[in-house]
């Protein structure tokens, strides 16, 4: 019997995985806004954020150190990745670029491998504290830390997309490339900051989940994928459909296994994205 | 010099004729190897049909070798039928699986594409996974027999070896034939520019639908005969990992060439064999060998391989 406390718990880890795939999507989202260009390799920089995490906080750092120096490493990375991989090729075709992408999460998985091992690793929660009895069902201290950053992160992204002079710069790269470089934008760096964004992002969604789930150099290509998902949904140059479908999707994915078939639930969320690709190509939020 | 510019073609022929009595010395290890080389030059050459040539992107060919695979598997395995009865239905089955996915799927560019390819991969796999009555489940598909044609059975490696290798011949030889026929010219058409193939009257969709099925009924091909060379099915061989493993052989050995997956899928399956003692690497280099591919090589192997053979005539003409 499924009794009410049930129904909470599953809204519970639809919020956590819904938030997660919020992050992802919005990651993949600017990325894909300034430079249109979709990353297959964001699942990698979700991994490394969270992996580079554990070490440093093993390694002894105190935990508010360790995350903004694991953001710092992942920002970094992606930029580097974006100016030493993407730019190069950026006029070969649209195809050859998403194949790109595809090699540069190959290679982040198969370096992740090397420094990490096979094993799984787990970070120590935020903040130290029992769990949260609510309705009966219990929420972990950590779910609160994932939906805070979920938060921030969005407000951050808000304001530096509509208020700061560089972020409507880069906005106007996204809607028309070759007019912001006649007015003096510089689209190279607009898409290296993108990138730079993009995968600070993604690390911030894998350290805030690091807590709870076993993470390891593989862990970084569901969550991937789900985001992709959620920006098909949402639509790809969409921030807040994308973030709306995020959490959607989780919702649905957690009621799926708790209701219907745990053993199905990825069928059934691949199919429904399926459906949603065929039926309405430019997400349930997109525009044309 | 000139005979060799006319009769090139019958010096690999002729190695692959005559590996596994040579230079594999009966060895089962590397007849085994070169197996697996033309399964996946099977599933390359459908992929470059449909991406060299037609420009359409495809995250998820596994999902075709998949289907081919456990329905050759189960029905030979649990159902007594015969191995050649077995991977017809079962190309049959892929061909109007993707003829049903071809108008809808196809209709999408780049990402969609992409994703809805890689969807559908997944949706195959966790399938595979979830129904464990009928295929095994995670934990697999057992006691497949061996091939065997009109009473022949394949009893040893040497065997699939030829007949594996027979089949990349016709494959190979049908997608020549497809590629400079005029249907083959019309899915250049429809890569070079889509709009403008429409415009001239092409029906592009069903262009596309049917090199996807072709494509995929290949890859359907070479899934029956991983199955009973195997003699036992995983999940975990039909995975996106898997798709994006032919799809790395495919840009290495040269896309939009038809020759160049046999470079591509011999290079990437010996690659486990080389690196076998490290193994942890093999990620990061399939990884950085596409990478080089895509900035410095952008013809892959093949195109490397053309540029010495000219250069080699250009000489010998003077």
């Amino acid at each position: 019997m499924t009794d009410f406390s049930h129904i909470v718990q599953f809204f519970f880890s639809g919020l956590t995985s819904g938030s997660m795939y919020a992050l992802i999507a919005v990651s993949l989202v600017i990325v894909y806004k300034v430079s249109l260009l979709i990353c297959f390799a964001q699942g990698e920089f979700f991994v490394i954020g969270a992996l580079a995490m554990v070490t440093l906080v093993s390694k002894g750092l105190p935990m508010p150190l360790a995350f903004v120096l694991s953001i710092l490493i992942s920002t970094v990375l992606g930029a580097l990745v974006q100016r030493m991989l993407i730019k190069p090729i950026q006029n070969a075709g649209i195809g050859n670029l998403i194949v790109m992408t595809i090699a540069i999460s190959l290679t982040l998985r198969g370096a992740a491998l090397l420094v990490w091992g096979k094993e799984s690793h787990i970070l120590k929660p935020f903040s130290s504290g029992a769990p949260i009895p609510v309705l009966g069902a219990t929420l972990q201290p950590q779910v609160l830390w994932i939906i805070s950053i979920t938060i921030v992160v969005l407000i951050m992204i808000w304001i530096f997309f509509e208020k700061t002079k560089l972020g409507i710069a880069m906005r106007a790269c996204a809607e028309n490339r070759l007019g912001a470089s006649l007015m003096g934008i510089s689209t190279d760096k607009a898409a290296l900051l993108a990138w730079a964004w993009g995968s600070g992002i993604g690390a911030l969604a894998g350290m805030a989940v690091a807590p709870l789930l076993f993470m390891q150099y593989g862990s970084g290509v569901m969550p991937m994928v789900k985001g992709f998902i959620a920006v098909s949904i949402g639509g790809l140059s969409s921030i807040v459909g994308s973030v709306v479908a995020g959490l959607l999707l989780g919702t649905v994915e957690a009621y799926t296994i708790g209701l219907i078939s745990s053993k199905f639930s990825d069928t059934i969320v691949f199919s429904l994205l399926m459906v949603v690709l065929i039926f309405k190509p430019s997400g349930l939020f997109g525009k044309g | 010099m000139k005979l060799l510019k006319q009769f090139w073609w019958i010096l690999p022929l002729a190695f692959i004729a005559f590996y596994p009595v040579t230079l594999a010395g009966g060895s089962p290890y590397w007849s085994g190897l070169l197996i697996f080389v033309g399964i996946y030059v099977i599933l390359t050459v459908g992929l470059d049909l449909l991406m060299g040539y037609t420009g359409q992107i495809s995250v998820g060919h596994a999902a075709y070798f998949a289907i081919g695979a456990y329905a050759s598997g189960i029905l030979t395995a649990k159902y007594g039928f015969s191995p050649l009865g077995a991977m017809v239905i079962g190309m049959v089955l892929t061909g109007i699986v993707a003829w049903a996915l071809g108008r809808p799927v196809l209709a999408l560019k780049e990402y969609y594409l992409a994703m809805a390819t890689l969807a559908f991969n997944e949706i195959v796999v966790t399938l595979i996974i979830g129904l464990e009555w009928l295929t095994g489940g995670a934990s697999g598909l057992r006691d497949i027999p061996s091939f065997s044609i009109f009473g022949l059975v394949l009893s040893n490696h040497v065997h699939y070896y030829y007949f594996v290798w027979a089949i990349v011949i016709i494959v190979i030889a049908c997608s020549l034939a497809v590629v400079r026929s005029p249907f083959g010219r019309t899915l250049v058409a429809i890569h070079s520019d889509e709009v403008a193939a429409r415009a001239f009257g092409v029906d592009t969709a069903k262009y596309k639908t049917r090199i996807f099925v072709l494509a995929s009924v290949f890859a359907s091909m070479a899934g029956s005969l991983f199955t009973h060379y195997m003699g036992f099915l995983a999940p975990d061989d039909f995975g996106v990992l898997t798709s994006i493993n032919i799809l790395v052989m495919l840009f290495l050995g040269g896309i939009g060439t038809i020759f160049g997956p046999i470079l591509g899928a011999f290079f990437m399956k010996l690659l486990p064999e080389l690196t076998y003692q490290i193994h942890d690497y093999e990620l990061l280099l399939s990884g950085l060998i596409l990478i080089i591919v895509l900035v410095f090589m952008p013809k892959g192997l093949f195109g490397i391989f053309t540029a010495i053979w000219e250069k080699m005539f250009a000489k010998a003409d003077k």
